[in-house]
C-alpha cells in the first residue's frame, strides 16, 4: 500500500515535469504550425538564467521567476530575426530551429565548461506522512504545473488576445483583413511557448542539475507527446505528454527499465498508426 | 525576378562544392605546439593527444590536454628527451567515434607522431585502438580507469582497472556500511563488466548482491529503482550510473531517506569534478576508490608539487582530477619519458619493451610500475568519503595495488 502511493506520487510528479516541458512546444507546434527544435535549449536556457542568478548571489526562486521572461523576451527577438522567415517552409523551419538550437546548447555549454552544476531548490526536503517520503520540490512542481496549464487555458479560450490567437491560427488572411496583426500575434505566441519553456527549465533544474544536454533529453519525448496528443489545439498535446510522461515513469516499476525506454517508443508510434489524428483531433482549445 | 540572385545555378553549385571539398580535404589543422628549438639536428619527437576536447564529456579531455601540456613542458624545459624536443600535436576526438577515427588518422598520416594517448571511454578506446595500433603500427597508451581486459599489444592502460578498484574498497564498504549491496548501473559495456567482478568481490567477502539492474544512458527519472533500494532495505548503492542520471538518482535516494536511514552511497569514478552535481548534504558520506584525491595534497609532497603546477599553469574549470584521466595521462607520459630513455630511440617494439616494465617513482597518488607482460600499471589506491563538499582520505593501500589483468 506503501509502495503504491509512492509510486503514484512519483508517476504523477514526473509526469507533471513532462506536461510542464511540453506545453510551450504544444503551444508553438499546435497554434503557429512550426516545429520548434530549439524548445529543449529554451529550457536549458530557463535552467541557466536559474543558475545565474544562484550564482550572483540572488535567491533562487528569483532567477526561477526571471527566467520565463529572460526566455521569452530571447523568444521574441528569435522570432522577429530569424523563426518568421520560416512560416512558409516547415521543413526549413525544423532544421533553423535545430540550428538556433545548437548555438545555444554550445554556447551554455561554453559558458558551463560542460560540467553537471547542482541548483538547490527554493523549498527543499521531504514531506514526511508516517514512514514515507515525498520530495517537497516534485511536489511544488505538480501545484505549479497545474496552475500553468489552468493560465493557458484561461489564456488562450477566455480572454480576448486568446481569440485573436485562435483567429490568426485558423484564418490568418480574414484576421488579418479584421484588423489583427497575425505579425504582432505571431511573434507573441513564439515568446509566449519559449517562455513556458524557460519556466519549466527553471522549475526542473534543481532535480536534475545543470548539465548541456539537458534539454534534448526532454525534445524526443516532447515531440512525441505531440504526435500522440495530436497537432492544432491545446489540449491535445497536454495529454499527450500526460500519457507519455506517465507511461515513461510507470513501466521501469513493473519491467527492466531498459526495455520500458523503449516500449514507450512502440506504443506511441503503434498508437499513431491507428488514429494518426492523435489523442485530440480538430483545431481549437 | 526578386528572387534570382538566390536561385542556385549550376556554375555557382559546382564552385560552392569545389570550395566545400578543398575544405574537407585539407581539413582544420591539428592543434600544434611546438618548442622553439624544434628544428634540431634530430628534429623533434612527436607526441599525439587524441583527447575529448568538445563535446558531453570535454571537460575531461580538457583537463588531460592540459597536462600533457605541462608535461611536455617540463620535459622540454629540461632539456627534452634524449635531447630532442618534444612536439605535442593535440587532436580532438570530439566525444563522438566517427569524428575520432578520422582526427587519429590524421596523426598517424600526416604528422606520423611516435606514440597516441588518448580516448576516455571505452567505445572511444574500441573506435581508435586498431587505427593506432594495428593500421597505424604506433604505440597507445589508454590513460582512464576503465572495465579491464583490455590486453591488445602496443596498447598500454595506465588507468585502475576493477582489481584495483575493488580489491580493497569493497571489503571496506562491507566493514563501513553493510552487507546487502544494490548495483545500479547504466547500460553499457563499463558497468556490465565491472559489477561481474565487482559481485564475485562482495559475495567472496560475505555480502550479498540485492539487484544489479541496468538503465538507458540518457535515464534521469530512478523512482522505481529508489523504491526498490528503500523497501528491500539495501545497506550500500554501489553505483554505476553515469551522468546525466547520477545527480537525479542521488538526489532521489536522499529525499527517499537512504542517507538518513544510515545507507551507504560508492561509485568508484566519483572525483573532484562530480561532487558538484549534488548538494553537499545529498551526497554526505558517499565513498570512492582512486588512484588520487586533491585531499592527498597535504600529506603528499609530490602530489602537492603536481597539483599546484596544474593550478598555476591552468585555473579554470578544468580539474585535475582522477576521474577526467588526468592523472592516468601524468602517469602514462612519465612511464613513457622513463621508456624513451631506456630505450634510447622511439621506435616502437624498443619502447614496447622497455615500457613493458617501465616504473616512476614520482606521480600524482604516489609511484606506479608497469607490470611485466600485463601492459597494466601497479599504483596506490585510496578510498574517500564525501563530506561537506569535499573529500577525505579514509583509507590508503599498503603498497602498489596489482591490476591482475591480462
Amino acid at each position: 500500500m506503501d509502495n503504491l502511493f509512492i509510486a503514484l506520487f512519483e508517476i504523477l510528479s514526473f509526469g507533471a515535469i513532462v506536461v510542464l516541458v511540453v506545453l510551450g512546444l504544444g503551444i508553438i507546434a499546435s497554434m503557429m504550425g512550426i516545429f520548434n527544435f530549439a524548445q529543449g535549449e529554451f529550457v536549458l536556457l530557463g535552467a541557466y538564467v536559474t543558475y545565474v542568478a544562484h550564482r550572483i548571489g540572488l535567491p533562487v526562486a528569483v532567477g526561477m521567476v526571471a527566467a520565463p521572461f529572460a526566455v521569452g523576451a530571447l523568444g521574441f527577438v528569435l522570432e522577429r530575426l530569424v523563426v518568421r522567415r520560416f512560416y512558409a517552409a516547415p521543413i526549413v523551419a525544423m532544421l533553423g530551429t535545430y540550428a538556433l538550437g545548437l548555438i545555444i546548447r554550445e554556447s551554455v555549454r561554453g559558458l558551463i565548461g560542460g560540467l553537471y552544476i547542482s541548483i538547490p531548490e527554493p523549498i527543499g526536503g521531504s514531506l514526511n506522512l508516517g514512514t514515507l517520503h515525498f520530495s517537497m520540490w516534485r511536489f511544488v512542481i505538480v501545484v505549479i504545473t497545474a496552475l500553468v496549464m489552468a493560465g493557458s487555458y484561461v489564456l488562450l479560450a477566455r480572454t480576448s488576445f486568446g481569440l485573436r490567437i485562435r483567429a490568426s491560427l485558423e484564418n490568418p488572411a480574414l484576421a488579418r483583413a479584421s484588423g489583427i496583426s497575425t505579425d504582432r500575434i505571431y511573434s507573441v505566441t513564439f515568446a509566449f511557448g519559449a517562455a513556458l519553456a524557460g519556466l519549466a527549465g527553471a522549475l526542473i533544474v534543481p532535480v536534475f542539475s545543470l548539465f548541456a544536454d539537458l534539454g534534448i533529453r526532454f525534445l524526443i519525448q516532447g515531440f512525441v507527446a505531440v504526435m500522440v496528443g495530436g497537432v492544432g489545439s491545446f489540449a491535445g498535446p497536454v495529454a499527450g505528454a500526460g500519457v507519455i510522461g506517465t507511461l515513461s515513469a510507470a513501466l521501469p516499476w513493473v519491467m527492466s527499465p531498459v526495455v520500458a525506454d523503449v516500449l514507450v517508443f512502440v506504443l506511441a508510434i503503434t498508437f499513431i498508426k491507428f488514429r494518426p489524428q492523435g489523442l485530440v483531433s480538430g483545431r481549437g482549445i | 525576378m526578386v528572387y534570382d540572385r538566390t536561385e542556385l545555378s549550376r556554375r555557382r553549385f559546382l564552385s560552392n562544392f569545389a570550395f566545400a571539398s578543398a575544405a574537407v580535404a585539407v581539413g582544420p589543422g591539428s592543434w600544434v605546439i611546438r618548442p622553439d628549438w624544434a628544428n634540431a639536428a634530430e628534429g623533434s619527437i612527436k607526441l599525439g593527444i587524441a583527447t575529448d576536447l568538445t563535446g558531453p564529456i570535454g571537460y575531461a579531455g580538457n583537463a588531460d590536454a592540459n597536462v600533457a601540456r605541462m608535461v611536455v613542458k617540463q620535459i622540454n624545459d629540461a632539456g627534452g628527451l634524449l635531447g630532442r624536443p618534444i612536439e605535442l600535436l593535440i587532436e580532438d576526438t570530439a566525444s563522438n567515434e566517427s569524428v575520432a577515427v578520422g582526427n587519429v588518422r590524421k596523426l598517424i598520416q600526416r604528422d606520423k607522431v611516435d606514440m597516441v594517448l588518448g580516448g576516455i571511454t571505452s567505445s572511444m578506446r574500441n573506435a581508435i585502438k586498431d587505427v593506432i595500433v594495428a593500421r597505424g603500427k604506433t604505440l597507445y597508451i589508454y590513460p582512464q580507469l576503465y572495465e579491464g581486459k583490455e590486453c591488445t599489444p602496443y596498447l598500454f592502460c595506465t588507468g585502475p582497472t576493477p582489481a584495483q578498484q575493488c580489491d580493497e574498497f569493497i571489503p571496506w564498504l562491507i566493514k563501513n556500511g553493510g552487507k546487502r549491496f544494490a548495483l545500479p548501473s547504466a547500460n553499457y559495456v563499463w558497468p556490465h563488466t565491472l559489477n561481474v567482478y565487482a559481485r564475485k568481490v562482495i559475495e567472496a567477502n560475505g555480502g550479498e548482491v540485492i539487484f544489479e539492474e541496468y538503465y538507458p544512458l540518457d535515464q534521469i527519472d530512478f523512482s522505481s529503482t529508489v523504491n526498490r533500494i528503500i523497501s528491500n532495505k539495501v545497506d550500500v548503492v554501489f553505483n554505476t550510473v553515469i551522468p546525466p542520471g547520477v545527480g537525479p538518482f542521488f538526489k532521489q535516494l536522499y529525499e527517499a531517506g537512504f542517507l538518513k536511514n544510515g545507507g551507504r552511497l560508492a561509485c568508484v569514478y566519483y572525483d573532484e569534478n562530480t561532487l558538484g552535481i549534488n548538494q553537499a548534504n545529498e551526497i554526505e558520506g558517499l565513498a570512492s576508490c582512486l588512484d588520487y584525491f586533491k585531499a592527498l595534497t597535504p600529506d603528499d609532497p609530490v602530489s602537492a608539487k603536481i597539483q599546484a603546477e596544474y593550478d598555476k599553469q591552468f585555473p579554470g574549470t578544468f580539474l585535475f582530477a582522477a576521474g577526467s584521466a588526468a592523472t592516468g595521462t601524468y602517469r602514462g607520459l612519465k612511464l613513457w619519458e622513463a621508456a624513451v630513455k631506456e630505450a634510447g630511440k622511439v621506435e616502437r617494439d624498443a619502447v614496447a619493451a622497455a615500457l613493458d616494465h617501465a616504473k616512476i617513482t614520482e606521480g600524482p597518488g604516489g609511484p606506479a610500475e608497469m607490470v611485466p607482460g600485463q601492459r597494466h600499471c601497479k599504483m596506490k589506491m585510496y578510498t574517500a568519503v564525501a563530506k561537506n563538499g569535499s573529500y577525505e582520505i579514509v583509507a590508503r593501500s599498503a603498497g602498489l595495488v596489482d591490476p591482475k589483468e591480462c
